[in-house]
């Protein structure tokens, strides 16, 4: 086997399960088990990718979401990922890997030559340098971007599909380590509904590289023991591979389950990633720790590991990166990982402990192994280029701040260090629970609780296991209870676990060297953007102060680990810089997502046709069969005309419009809003609503209105009919019925509740076909013979009930065309029947369905209002020069009456409708065109007001267009001019805005 | 054109276009076929009438006058429904309720307002929403794709009174309601249904999903 660096003890892994993959184009194997970092440690990879400013080579750091270097562009084509941490990356056949940093190759590159401008680039390095000319900005990030590689997204779309989930649970525990198991068991048994979610492939935490006996059984017996009674609760859900990563209000948690992305790039069958939105009554946290490195000089070369990292890939993956380790620690816990690579059969050069006489029960365990402690010593350098091959060593002062002696030189491949450990406090902060600092744990702690949570074990800055293991079946029970189950009584048995009696750690971050810190080869802080000691207390001399603005100005924390590694120790630098400390100095806030997020998973289903709901009508397939083109109008499917074989749309537009003046045509009406309203105060309450009265519509009468804000300013309009005493239709525009539907229930419910009305939405209900054109009347004779069609017996603005088709109908003449016209009502069931009866009938008079196109032309030639496209809710009755519709003598008021008579409402020079006719009959002006009275004027122009509408017009042979024009009314026959952008100007003369039929002559037929 | 029998008058319901339509891990094949498991069936289920009922649930008159018509009482309890063989009335709000019902319409509505006087309101809403079935196996978790509401919660339900909920549906909204058999019913908006109807092919896709439409 060519995996120089596998162990013969397996740990979690199967050796007999060989996998292949390729890193940077070559072909490697790991086996099942592995992660992709712990098969490239195998192998002996030790460059895996380039810093990112510097472009100093990088190796491993660490075995988990804390990993700053190995960040990995994973397979390619459609389902590339990019900026994946190799240490979180499960190896599969055939994986493909590549290094995101490191642009032409990781081994060498065009940075690395350059890698000795470091001094050149300080922190503040980009605002300093790249923020003038601003124009070239984007030269510059285009070569920051390729020199840095940042990963690259596929440009094809994503061929997986993601699901979500809404979950419920009374118990939410996240993290499967000691804490969170024995937490998650409590709360099962009292019968709460729980859910335990770890990010890792299997449940253990921390336990799953621990050589600790529990209950007398290996850890990973024992925490295969109670995976699998979790399992037998019925009212347990497991989620392995499932991150936690957003914790949000009200107890909504969001979690990532990853389901298939350990077993190929693309998902075999079925969702690739669900995304579990949570609504947990309570919630339990026990996401551990992160163990944090010492800062020293040229901690970033290759080799340079985590203490724990290295027990990790031992014990877990079977895999030692290295031979020669020094082990620099602060701490008596980090002396495990001594005598775990003690037991590979490879070499301790060397345990340099920072503390004077340390003799810790672990301490002793290694003296007594024969391994060389050095106390009072500090590991002040790592030497090497790709990989380490020395490491300096010096005694260092009791309180770690300065070389005292002699500097020796220890010869080594591998260094890991440990100074001590950070609670993950992410989730907690996500709350808005501020983290306190524990100088006695030399960690912060989570903050008091904003939430229905609590923290257990590690993260909670308690990090013995037995400990945790207490903490963490207290809180099971507390949160069980707390959601109602249960009484809050720890059930089952402590564990079984040796406690390890730990002497006191010291607080040390920065290792001290021989020079400054700022003259020291660079101690890196954070890996993922280069920040050095060096550089926070640049930016502190530069004037900083605040750790947000540290932050900020250095960018510490700003990469995809945030500042899982690099974040205490750079506050601890801060703070000392800053002569202060940590507890006043604080933490950064973490933010959502714990760890980055795919967005196929937050788009779930969510996505192409499935994206926005389309609203069809009843005829909807008939539109789609005949050819129609479609326009959206909210979320509803219209149809916008019907072209036939070879025309444009204005060609169809002309025929449509043409047919509907000289003979009929018919449009699907269905989408317009339809609000049935019943009760005593109905015409009252109506009446109110809109700005003329109903209180006198009879029976069988329609009346046209328009709605008012308080402002004053037009939101909707729409024809009211009288259904019967007490009972009426209220019509609304398609685009406003739920916001008028709203807005009735407001009105009703807060101010007017002593009115007795009722509201109920019947827009689905009907199905609406309008028959218009001088011939309607003869085609609605044909289908229709139980309702006197007649003029005199049923006028424009009346309706009648009747029997179309067989179809029990309402028959409204209401007009939008200007023309004779007949909105038939159906049921929806009978739509498209009726529908195409109504084109069987009209088959003689050629009749002609059209569309939303047509209908706007029509309208606009008669000078009919559209509200939204020629008001813009700025706009008043008068504006439109609608006030006949604003009824003055009212004994109520109505909305917007007092706003109609504010100064601003009534001044001069008010922007009015009018209608615009280009001198040139056949340009047609664009809508939205500006309104000036001379096109050469030097700019700024005085601007005269807007186009709203505009088309040509087939039944007049010009183009007409509607604008609102400052003082418009009164400037009937003057010369405006709409300049476009391209230097030309189109004349028009000031016009009426009714174009067409003034005096109503057709539509009253 | 001559006046046209009532067997000549088609109807379509909303799903009418998606009858027998399917989708299934097993087979591209959107076509409906009769070997394949479904964990998902979705059943249109025609009814005589779905009328909306608003009223003063604190009068007496209002409240024996609907149980008399109706054969059971108004619900009160927010969230729930009451039933017999072939009406059911459902909750909607505190002066709301859906009946649903094998009686036509008209006739369902001039018996209902015989019997009430004052303000009350009825309105037919039958074209206007359908009821859909949803049983099978997978039908819990497509719920839990498809609503931010708790449904576990009506596992401790008492039998009888149904539990039921206005609530989202994907992106639209539905009336979403328990059957003793462990399926459920959704009353959905006819202008929303195409939208759902694709909705519940593509979310029932991984345990068979099949339409039928009535």
């Amino acid at each position: 086997m060519r995996q120089l660096n596998r162990l013969l003890a397996a740990g979690r892994t199967d050796q007999n399960k060989v996998l292949n993959f390729t890193f940077n184009g070559k072909d490697y194997q790991g086996v099942a088990g592995d992660t992709l970092a712990s098969a490239l440690l195998a192998n002996g990879i030790d460059v895996v990718g380039r810093s990112f400013k510097y472009a100093r080579p990088r190796g491993i750091f660490g075995h988990g979401p804390e990993e700053p270097n190995a960040i990995m562009q994973i397979g390619s084509g459609a389902s590339t990922i990019p900026n994946l941490k190799a240490t979180q990356v499960e190896l599969y056949e055939g994986l493909e890997a590549a290094s995101v940093n490191g642009w032409p190759s990781v081994n060498f590159d065009i940075m690395g030559l350059i890698g000795a401008f470091g001094r050149l680039m300080p922190p503040g390095f980009y605002y300093k340098t790249f923020m003038y000319p601003k124009k070239l900005w984007m030269t510059y990030e285009h070569f920051i971007r390729k020199a840095a590689g940042l990963g690259s997204s596929p440009v094809e779309s994503d061929p997986d599909s993601y699901e979500k989930l809404n979950q419920h649970c009374d118990v939410l525990v996240v993290g499967a380590g000691p804490a969170g198991l024995v937490a998650a068991r409590e709360a099962a048994r009292t019968g709460a509904r729980v859910i335990i979610a770890d990010e890792q492939s299997e449940f253990g935490g921390s336990l799953l590289a621990s050589t600790q006996l529990i209950d007398g059984l290996s850890a990973t017996q024992w925490v295969a023991d109670i995976t699998k009674e979790l399992g037998a609760f019925s009212n347990v859900q497991r989620l392995p591979r499932s991150t936690v990563f957003g914790y949000y209000d009200h107890n909504f948690l969001a979690i990532l389950e990853r389901r298939t992305d350990h077993l190929g790039i693309s998902a075999p069958s079925g969702p690739r990633q669900c995304m579990h939105r949570v609504r947990a009554a309570q919630v339990v946290l026990a996401t551990g720790a992160f163990e944090r490195p010492l800062v020293f000089a040229h901690n970033d070369i290759p080799g340079v590991m985590l203490a724990s990292s290295v027990s990790t890939y031992v014990n877990r993956y079977g895999v030692a990166p290295g031979n020669r380790l020094v082990l620099a620690v602060t701490n008596d816990n980090a002396y495990q990982t001594a005598i775990d690579w003690y037991h590979t059969g490879r070499t301790v050069v060397a345990v340099v402990d920072s503390r004077t006489a340390p003799n810790g029960v672990l301490v002793e365990q290694v003296r007594a192994l024969g391994i060389q402690i050095l106390e009072g010593h500090g590991l002040i350098e790592a030497v090497g280029s790709k990989r380490v091959r020395k490491a300096l060593v010096a005694p260092i002062n009791e309180a770690g701040s300065e070389v005292t002696g002699s500097v020796q030189s220890l010869v080594c491949d591998l260094i890991a260090s440990s100074g001590g450990w950070s609670a993950a406090i992410h989730l907690s902060s996500h709350t808005g629970a501020k983290p306190v600092w524990d100088a006695s744990v030399v960690s912060f702690r989570p903050g008091e609780s904003k939430q229905q949570e609590r923290s257990a074990g590690a993260c909670k800055g308690t990090f013995g296991v037995l400990d945790g293991l207490i903490e963490g079946a207290n809180a099971g029970a507390e949160a069980a209870k707390l959601a109602g189950f249960g009484e809050g009584q720890v059930q089952f048995p402590t564990p079984l676990i040796d406690q390890i009696i730990e002497q006191p750690q010291q607080a040390l971050f920065l290792v001290p060297h021989s020079k400054t810190t700022s003259r020291a080869p660079s101690q890196f802080v954070d890996f993922q953007l280069d920040v050095s000691a060096a550089g926070i207390e640049l930016a502190v001399l530069e004037g900083f102060e605040s750790v947000e603005h540290v932050k900020r100005y250095t960018a510490l924390g700003f990469g995809t680990d945030q500042g899982k590694l690099g974040n205490i120790n750079g506050m601890a630098i801060l703070a000392k810089a800053l002569g202060q400390g940590i507890a006043e100095t604080g933490t950064t806030i973490f933010r959502p997502s714990y760890t980055p997020t795919t967005f196929g998973a937050i788009a779930g289903r969510d996505i192409n046709h499935l994206f926005d709901p389309e609203r069809y009508t009843a005829m909807h397939r008939w539109h789609v069969d005949s050819g129609a083109e479609f326009e959206n109008v909210g979320q509803w499917k219209r149809p916008w005309y019907f072209p036939q074989v070879n025309e444009t749309m204005q060609q169809a537009v002309d025929r449509e419009g043409l047919a509907v003046r000289n003979s009929v045509g018919i449009l699907d009406a269905t989408t317009l809003g339809k609000i049935d309203i019943q009760g005593p105060d109905a015409a009252e309450f109506i009446t109110r609503m809109y700005t003329n009265s109903y209180l006198k519509l009879a029976p069988g009468k329609c009346r046209y209105g328009v709605m008012l804000k308080e402002d004053g300013m037009i939101f909707d309009d729409g024809v009211c009919a009288c259904l019967s005493e007490n009972h009426y239709l209220m019509f609304t525009t398609t685009g406003g019925a739920a916001g008028v539907l709203s807005w009735l229930e407001l009105w009703q419910q807060t101010e007017w509740p002593e009115l007795q009305v009722y509201f109920t939405s019947v827009t689905d209900h009907w199905a609406t076909a309008t028959v218009t054109g001088p011939n309607a009347r003869k085609v609605i004779a044909k289908v229709c013979q139980d309702i006197d069609l007649a003029s005199e017996s049923f006028g424009f603005m009346d309706w009648r009930e009747g029997t179309v088709s067989g179809v029990a109908a309402r028959v409204f003449r209401i007009s939008f065309t200007g023309e004779l016209s007949y909105e038939v009502n159906v049921p929806a069931h009978y739509g498209r029947y009726i529908w195409e009866q109504l084109i069987e009938a009209g088959a003689e008079f050629n009749i002609t369905p059209y569309g939303t196109e047509t209908m706007h032309v029509l309208r606009a030639e008669k000078g009919f209002i559209i509200v939204g496209q020629d008001t813009d809710g700025s706009m008043t009755p008068a504006d439109m020069n609608m006030d006949w519709v604003v009824g003055k003598n009212k004994a109520f008021s109505f909305i917007g009456k007092r706003s109609l008579e504010r100064s601003d409402s009534v001044r001069e020079n008010r922007k009015q409708l009018v209608g615009l006719k280009t001198l040139d009959p056949s340009a047609v002006l664009p809508e939205g065109a500006q309104v000036v009275n001379d096109p050469n004027q030097p700019i700024p122009m005085s601007m005269q007001g807007h186009v709203t509408s505009s088309y040509y017009s087939a039944s007049l042979g010009h183009s007409i267009a509607l604008a609102v024009i400052k003082g418009g009314l009164s400037r009937m026959g003057d010369t405006i001019h709409c300049p476009a952008a391209d230097g030309s100007s189109i004349a028009a003369e000031i016009v009426s805005s009714v174009f067409y039929d003034p005096t109503g002559a057709r539509q009253n037929d | 054109m001559t006046k046209l029998d009532a067997q000549d008058v088609i109807l379509e319901s909303p799903l009418h276009y998606f009858s027998k339509i399917s989708s299934h891990p097993v087979s591209s094949n959107q076509l409906f076929n009769g070997d394949l498991e479904f964990g998902v069936v979705a059943k249109e289920i025609r009814l005589g009438c779905q009328l909306n009922l608003r009223g003063d649930a604190s009068d007496e008159h209002f409240v024996t006058g609907a149980e008399s018509v109706l054969g059971i009482a108004l619900p009160t309890v927010p969230g729930t429904y009451q039933y017999n063989s072939d009406t059911a009335v459902y909750w909607l709000g505190p002066n709301e309720w859906l009946i649903t019902s094998a009686t036509d319409a008209l006739e369902l509505e001039a018996l209902l307002r015989s019997k009430f006087e004052g303000h009350i309101a009825i309105i037919d809403v039958s074209g206007g929403q359908t009821l859909v079935n949803l049983r099978g196996h997978g039908v819990l978790t497509l719920l839990k794709k498809a609503s931010v509401y708790d449904f576990y919660s009506w596992s401790d339900a008492v039998p009888g009174a149904g539990r039921c909920v206005q609530t989202t549906f994907a992106k639209a909204t539905a009336i979403v309601a328990n059957r003793t058999d462990g399926s459920f019913d959704i009353i959905i908006r006819r202008s929303f249904s195409d939208y759902i109807a694709q909705w519940l092919l593509d979310a029932g896709q991984e345990y068979g999903c099949r339409i039928e439409s009535c």
